[in-house]
């Protein structure tokens, strides 16, 4: 692999953030909600590196911490070999670290026109002076296919797909090197959100930017994505190059995963091979039906803290699971977290 | 056949005085087998849920009404048969639940947040049968087990103390609970992540097989429609664009934008690149399409020729397929 040559933008290691929670004022005993709990991962410079997990799986509590909206518990952010710390003002992180989020009719003040939305960081951050906050919006505008009509709108005025390239813009406009998006299409219609992919693209190919993916949408991950992380219960379960995971997936729960979208897509594009070399082609539900996610559908994460947390749910369990901590099987290229994993 | 809708023609008022009007479903017919599923795919603002809220006559009243066509809803076990378009409204509720329910799109606004799950339930059954008021909370427990929620645990539940994923179950529990020949599912995964959708649309296919429930199932995505259904109706403007067999419509869709529809959504189309750019339907469906009188994707269509300003009929390729569009080839 070329990595080795590419810059580290973002290394994480050993990052955990647990969530304290009190049953009444008289019990004294806290719960644990962890999170995100013991995580270490690389990025390096761009890379479009996606994180899929399901609701809950603390995907979104990561992407919090590195862009320091929450404290980390333990563990240790680096970008670009210094710690993060948005407080020293002589890193000038909060110019290089941008987040695009989820839904653009929450994320826009509705009170505030279009050119003051996307001016005001590079304001804030002094890259321009007030006086060319118009013109420099403009531009940005242009960046995102947008023309200079738009300046003096409203938010309330545009349609979803242009507010959310409004929101990249307003990203764009302090040049950042690390952009997460943070399920930036799950709130649009599906030729629109075609149109901001393609931007997404676009901007990585002219500016090389890093991208965090957050998602749980895989034909989206299929489409963008150089690494694919997949998270369940605040734990990493695989990292691998996207090639790698859409050929044959080592994590059990990756499998399950891979799955759901096999009966999205067509036959062609998505087949996997199984433990003993056997394509699958999974494109009727029927045949999901006895996978276990859909047998277990109660049972969660399991809690004891020692073994896997995905024990409850998994096809390849065995007594050493539940009570030991999951092997790390690891190279340069992927990283998988389990004692029995498929085809490795 | 559970279902069969005529030449449905569903008006809507933008000026009530002035008599402004323009037709949010414009001469729709379809017909649905018993235990078939029927996918409607369209855009946002096509008028797919319009067309779900008509079939229950929930279509909101002084604002629209239903100014022909029929709606002939049966049931596979008493063989009655019941024009929903011609009832009076004081039979509805009647017919409601019974022989035809649905299912919404946000399971958090759906259900009553302050009336336990198992008293919504049984609600439901007492509202139609006369029965001891134990009988039908085993019935509910029975359907609640059918949906995998854990009928014990859970009866006595309120609706925050569920996830997502179990609300729209217990939904479709009280959809299912009266044995409807019908159910009109209005994009009953949107709000769902991924593996929790699929264990929905794996319900419903399992209701299909053991109640023999006809589906109609209302979506944005093609791909869960191409999961799901037996048949698809991609709908525009108010309008039948293509009608067939979903594989065929997949395969080989034939109407631009079924095809423009394909190309727009990742790993979708036989001939897919990753990182290729996404086919972008030029444009967005403004009100005026439903009132004009060329053909309604005319404007942002790559195959448009001077022939599509005329008015254009639904035509008939071979079998069941259907196309509304003459540049086809």
């Amino acid at each position: 692999m070329d990595d080795n040559k590419k810059q580290e933008v973002l290394n994480i290691s050993n990052l955990s953030k647990y969530y304290f929670s009190y049953g009444s004022l008289f019990n004294v005993r806290k719960n644990i909600i962890r999170a995100v709990d013991n995580i270490s991962f690389k990025v390096y410079e761009g890379e479009i590196f996606s994180i899929i997990g399901e609701t809950g799986c603390g995907k979104s509590t990561l992407s919090k911490l590195i862009l320091g909206l929450t404290n980390k518990t333990s563990g240790e952010i680096l970008y670009k070999g210094d710690i993060l710390n948005y407080n020293l003002k002589k890193l000038n992180l909060r110019k290089k670290i941008q987040i695009v989020f989820q839904d653009p009719y929450y994320s826009l003040n509705p009170k505030k026109k279009i050119y003051k939305i996307i001016s005001l960081p590079a304001i804030k951050n002094k890259m321009i002076k007030k006086k060319d906050a118009l013109h420099y919006s403009i531009q940005m505008l242009k960046k995102v296919g947008l023309d200079e009509n738009y300046v003096f709108k409203f938010p309330h005025e545009l349609s979803g797909g242009q507010r959310q390239r409004i929101s990249i813009a307003r990203s764009l406009s302090v040049n950042p090197e690390l952009l997460v998006l943070d399920e930036p299409v799950s709130a649009l219609d599906v030729s629109v959100s075609a149109q901001i992919l393609n931007l997404l693209l676009d901007l990585h190919e002219k500016d090389n930017l890093t991208y965090i993916f957050i998602t749980h949408d895989l034909r989206l991950v299929r489409h963008l994505a150089d690494k694919v992380c997949v998270m369940y219960g605040g734990k990493i379960m695989e990292i691998s190059p996207v090639d790698r995971f859409f050929k044959g997936p080592a994590h059990p729960y990756s499998k399950v995963l891979l799955e759901s979208i096999l009966a999205y897509g067509p036959k062609n594009i998505l087949q996997f091979a199984d433990a003993d070399g056997n394509i699958n082609n999974i494109n009727n539900i029927n045949n999901i039906n006895n996978i276990n996610n859909i047998n277990n559908i109660n049972a969660g994460i399991q809690k004891n803290n020692r073994g896997c947390v995905y024990y409850n749910l998994c096809s390849r369990r065995q007594d050493k699971c539940m009570n030991n901590e999951p092997e790390l099987k690891e190279n340069e290229d992927y990283r998988i977290n389990c004692f029995f994993p498929y085809n490795l | 056949m559970s279902l069969i809708v005529d030449d449905l023609t569903v008006k809507l008022y933008t000026n009530f005085k002035k008599k402004e009007f323009f037709n949010v479903a414009d001469s729709v017919s379809f017909s649905v087998q018993n235990g078939e599923i029927i996918a409607i795919v369209g855009e946002s603002g096509s008028g797919k849920s319009f067309l779900g809220l008509s079939l229950m006559r929930l279509n909101p009243p002084y604002i629209s009404e239903i100014s022909s066509g029929n709606i002939f809803v049966s049931s596979p076990e008493n063989s009655e048969k019941i024009n929903i378009a011609k009832l009076k409204e004081n039979k509805l509720s009647d017919v409601r639940g019974r022989l035809i329910s649905m299912i919404f799109q946000d399971p958090n606004v759906s259900l009553n947040p302050v009336i336990k799950i198992g008293d919504q339930i049984i609600e439901a059954i007492l509202a139609h049968k006369k029965m001891k008021k134990k009988d039908a909370a085993d019935i509910a427990m029975h359907y609640l087990e059918l949906m995998r929620i854990d009928g014990k645990a859970r009866f006595n539940s309120y609706p925050h103390e569920l996830s997502g994923g179990m609300r729209q179950r217990v939904m479709i529990a009280m959809a299912m609970v009266l044995n409807p020949a019908v159910l009109v599912a209005d994009e009953p995964t949107t709000a769902l992540d991924v593996k929790t959708s699929l264990q929905v649309l794996a319900l419903i296919e399992k209701m299909r097989v053991e109640k023999n429930v006809s589906v109609i199932f209302i979506s944005h995505d093609l791909s869960i429609a191409r999961n799901i259904s037996d048949k698809t109706i991609v709908f525009y403007a108010g309008q039948i664009m293509e009608y067939g067999k979903t594989e065929d419509i997949i395969n080989n869709p034939v109407h631009p934008y079924t095809i423009s529809l394909i190309k727009s959504v990742p790993a979708l189309s036989k001939d897919y690149v990753p990182r290729e750019k996404l086919f972008v339907i030029p444009g967005s469906l403004s009100q005026n399409d439903f009132k004009s009188g060329k053909c309604r994707f005319y404007g942002r269509c790559f195959k448009k020729t001077e022939e599509c300003l005329n008015n254009i009929s639904l035509l008939k390729l071979n079998g069941e397929r259907f196309v509304r569009c003459i540049n086809i080839k």
